[in-house]
Order: C-alpha cells, then structure tokens, then sequence
C-alpha cells in the first residue's frame, strides 16, 4: 500500500468528516467563481455599453427625463416613447465643433404577437447613423428595404419571421450580437420603416406628433460626435443653448454613474467573497485541528511501524488536497448551474449592462477558483500535518488518547 | 425492515419543488389582463409531470422490492428527462429573453429536472447494486 492509497483509503473510511471537507472547500470555490463571473459580467457589460455609445453628447427632449429616464431604456430596456421638433436637428448640425449629428426615433409597440410585451421600436437614419449601423454591419451587410427589421439578441425571433407591430408586418432580416445592454431587447428598422409604424400607430388612436403641421419627421434623440480636438464639455453648453425644449447629455457623466454603481456591487460581492473565505478558512482550521486531535493514535501506530514524520505530514496534505479538489470542482459546477442558467434574471436584477466574459476567460477562472481551493485547504492542513508528524508514539499510546 | 430509498425521498423532494414552483414562485408570465400566453401552458405542463414524478418517486419510497424500486426509479429519471424539454423546445415560451417563463422558470425546471433525474439515476443504479449483492 503506497502514501496516496492510504490518503484515498482515510478519506473514503471516514465519509462523514470527508464530506464536510469537501463541502467547506465547495463552498469557497463557489464564491470565488460564482462572484468572478458576475464582476467580470458586469465590468464586460460596462465595457459593451461605452463601445455601443459611440456618442460624446446625446440630445433628447426635456420631457425625456420624466416621461421614462433615458438611461433606464438604455440600461434596462424599459420602453419609451418621446418625441422632439425635427428643427433641432438641422440646430445640433449648426453649431461649432459638431462632426456627425444622427437621429432616432422610438417607438414602444403595442404588445407585439411574437412576445405578449411592449418591445422597442428605434428607427435611425443608415445614411447618417455611426450608433447602430456599425453594429447591425456586423450581422446584416445588406441595405434594409421597407419594414425590415434586425432585432436585438434578447428578442427572440429568427430570420426570416414575421413580426407585427400596430398591425404591420415587419419581416426580420437579423439578428444582432449581445451588447448586455437593454438595447438587446429592442428592434430596429430604417427611418422609412418608422414613418409607417408611427401612422399605424396614430391609425390605433397613439398620436406621436409635438408640431400642429401635417409632418410625419419627428425625432426622439439626437446623437452627436465632436470634432477632434473641441471640448465636449463647451459644444454641449452650446447645444443646449442652441436648441428648444431639449436637454443635451454628456455619455461620459451617464457612463460615469452606471460605473460608481457597478464599483459599488463589485466592493460589496468582493467584501462578501472575503467574509466567506475567511469564515470558511476558520472552520477549516478548527476542523483539521480537531481531526488532528482525533487520529493521533493512528498517527502513533504509524510512526511505530516505521512510517517518516516526512511521509505523515504528506499524507495529511494530500488527503486535505484531494478534498480541496472534490470541493473545488464541486463549488464550480455548482456555481455554474447558479449563474450561467440565471443570467437575464440576475442583469434585470442589477439593472446595470451585464455581459459574460468569454469563454476561454470563464475556463481560466474555473481553474483558479479550484486551485484556490486546493490551496486553502492544503494551507488550513499544514499545521496540523506538522502537529501529527511530531506525536511522540510511546506517550500517546501510553495515554491511551 | 429495509431502508428508505434516500434517493427516492430527494427525488420526491424535487419533484414537490417543480409542481408547486411551476404554480407559484417559478411559474411563468402573469399578464395583467388576465390572457394566457404559451408560457403558460408549459407551466401547466410542468405542474403536470411534477405531480406525476412526486408519485412515482412516494411509490419507489414505500416499495419493499428493490427490483421494482429500480424500475420505478428508472421511470421518474425519464419522466425527468422528458421534463427539461418541455419549457421552450415542446411548448414555447414568450419572445422576449427577458421575460419572467425565460428568466426565471426555463432555467429552474431544467435544473431541477436535471438534478431530479441524475438522483433517481442514480437511486436506480444503487438499488440494482443492493438487490444483487442481497441474492
């Protein structure tokens, strides 16, 4: 019999005691991964959010920000429908340090058949926009013809489906990567397109208009890049003062509000990670010393027949080893079947971008998270692996301990 | 007298948590004018194959044969199987990833069928090991 099928064997006769290891190790695994991938989701889902706002200031009506916060529907999705005199926009492209200024127009449908909810309905202009252009090119080349849509990954519908909105079908032509922003539950058409829907809407009794003539133009925002080398901060004062009934946003604050938040659930998921390595490193602790107290005449017998102080200390780390690494998996599957399943309901339960990382990255922080384990488990073992290994034979078993 | 099956007692468990979640704190969408959406349905069905597994499960419990244990075991891991496909791939569910049968009640049931099925598996396997090792 050699050290390791002893270690295997010592394990298996005391299953009771081997559990509770396992589990104590399971349960630093599991937040360590589990914790990791909801802050590496979040910081991913930041990250998205800043890439997709390609914009330095976005204009959108004063009534904006009490009808439905523009950030929530970015953010979380919500459905919002506000409107602003297209004037602005030839105004926004007037003024000094402006580069490119490219609107939308939203719309929240009735509840579309495909989903018995309120969806999003954004309507750009593809000659002008540099917001969702740019993204839809990256699963849609094509031009999109008259009521065209390309959905966002959250509203499930497949190419080539039929969806209505007020009544119209709308044909979908793609679908578009993941941002983990609430733009993936929207649906995005041509400014064509959207003119329909807005007189089908109007046709149902929802009247979009804010001017008294008969034009169909309305805009809902207005997204606006600044010529290099002019300050934002300056252009955006002079937009505001540039425009009527309207409030120009500066992405940067927005981002940097979405940002304090989310350093705010990552210091507090990180605080409670320690609190539970800690608790768990105590119990450990305590469990191994106890264990230590108990098998001291297993350990005499051992020194007896010869057994090295050396190969005692290195059966008991290998014994804490292995159950670091039964553990380790253990907390890892279990911290998976957590937060892999339960990713939409945990990022509408944050309502901050959530996106996961890749998976190559989730693989490497599996792994650490078991050797974490492995190591806590062999670190809580040691002292008491070199307590065992100096027991004096003759006095313990004299004891009768 | 022989053993409870503690395979047995955790499937029914499971199966307590599937038929009573998919009526209540796992169910799918509530719409506020009181329509019924597909998602529904597929709840309807979960209750269904949850109370039909909690049967199958209190039968293999009280079941003195080990034989017959084992095959009621094998029965409810299939009932199980049966059950992760039910919500989305047999009766669909609402278009929109962030809804309530989506976020919620698609991702427990499959969970719960799955750890309902590897556990009565299991209870199978262990049942057939004791009955042959007994004769």
């Amino acid at each position: 019999m050699n050290l390791r099928s002893l270690a295997w064997k010592n394990l298996i006769r005391r299953p009771g005691r081997t559990l509770a290891l396992i589990l104590l190790t399971a349960l630093l695994s599991l937040s360590v991964f589990g914790g990791s991938v909801v802050v590496g989701s979040l910081r991913q889902g930041l990250d998205s959010l800043e890439s997709r706002l390609g914009a330095d200031i976005i204009v959108v009506p004063a009534s904006a920000q009490s009808k439905v916060s523009f950030k929530n529907m970015l953010l979380q999705g919500t459905t919002g429908a506000f409107y602003m005199d297209p004037e602005n926009l030839e105004r926004v492209r007037e003024v000094d340090g402006v580069e490119i200024a490219a609107p939308q127009v939203f719309l929240a449908s009735l509840k579309a058949d495909c989903c018995s909810v309120k969806i999003q309905v954004i309507g750009f202009d593809p000659e002008t926009d540099f917001i969702v252009q740019p993204w839809i090119e990256e699963s849609y080349t094509k031009e999109l013809g008259d009521l065209d849509v390309v959905v966002g990954s959250k509203v499930e519908a497949d190419v080539g489906d039929i969806i209505r909105i007020y009544d119209e079908r709308c044909k979908v032509v793609g679908r578009l990567a993941a941002t983990g922003t609430g733009l993936d539950t929207a649906v995005y058409c041509n400014l064509d397109s959207m003119k329909t829907l807005l007189k089908a809407a109007e046709a149902k009794g929802i009247s979009h208009k804010v001017t008294s003539d008969d034009s169909d133009d309305q805009i809902s925002a207005i997204y606006v890049k600044v010529k290099d080398g002019c300050d934002i901060g300056a252009v955006n004062s002079k937009i505001q003062g540039h425009t009527r009934k309207c409030t120009a946003v500066r992405t940067k604050s927005m981002l940097t509000d979405v940002s304090s938040s989310l350093s705010g659930i990552s210091g507090t998921i990180t605080t409670l990670i320690g609190a539970i390595w800690a608790l768990a490193l105590v119990i450990l602790l305590i469990a191994f010393a106890m264990i230590a107290n108990e098998r001291k005449r297993e350990f005499a017998v051992l020194r007896l027949i010869g057994t090295s102080r050396r190969m005692l200390s290195g059966m008991i780390l290998k014994e804490s080893a292995m159950c670091g690494l039964a553990g380790g998996l253990l907390g890892v599957i279990a911290a998976s079947a957590i937060v892999f399943p339960f990713t939409t309901l945990i990022e509408t339960s944050l309502k901050l971008p959530y996106l996961r990382p890749s998976i190559p990255d989730m693989i490497l922080l599996g792994l650490l998270a078991v050797l974490a384990s492995v190591v806590v488990g062999s670190l809580a073992s040691s002292y008491a692996s070199f307590r065992l290994s100096r027991v004096d034979p003759g006095t313990v078993l004299r004891e009768g301990n | 007298m022989k053993k409870l099956s503690v395979s047995s007692f955790a499937v029914l468990v499971l199966a307590l948590l599937i038929a009573v979640g998919s009526r209540s704190f796992l169910g799918p969408c509530v719409h506020e004018d009181g329509s019924f959406g597909a998602c529904h349905w597929a709840g309807q069905a979960m209750f269904g194959l949850g109370l039909l597994m909690m049967l199958q499960s209190a039968f293999a419990l009280l079941w003195r044969d080990r034989k017959v244990r084992a095959g009621i075991l094998a029965a409810t891991a299939m009932t199980a199987v049966l059950g992760c496909f039910v919500p989305g791939p047999l009766i669909s569910l609402c278009g929109m990833a962030t809804m309530r049968c989506r976020a919620v009640m698609q991702p427990a049931m499959i969970l719960l069928c799955l750890l309902a099925a590897l556990t009565a598996a299991a209870g199978c396997a262990a049942e057939l090991r004791r009955s042959r090792a007994e004769s």
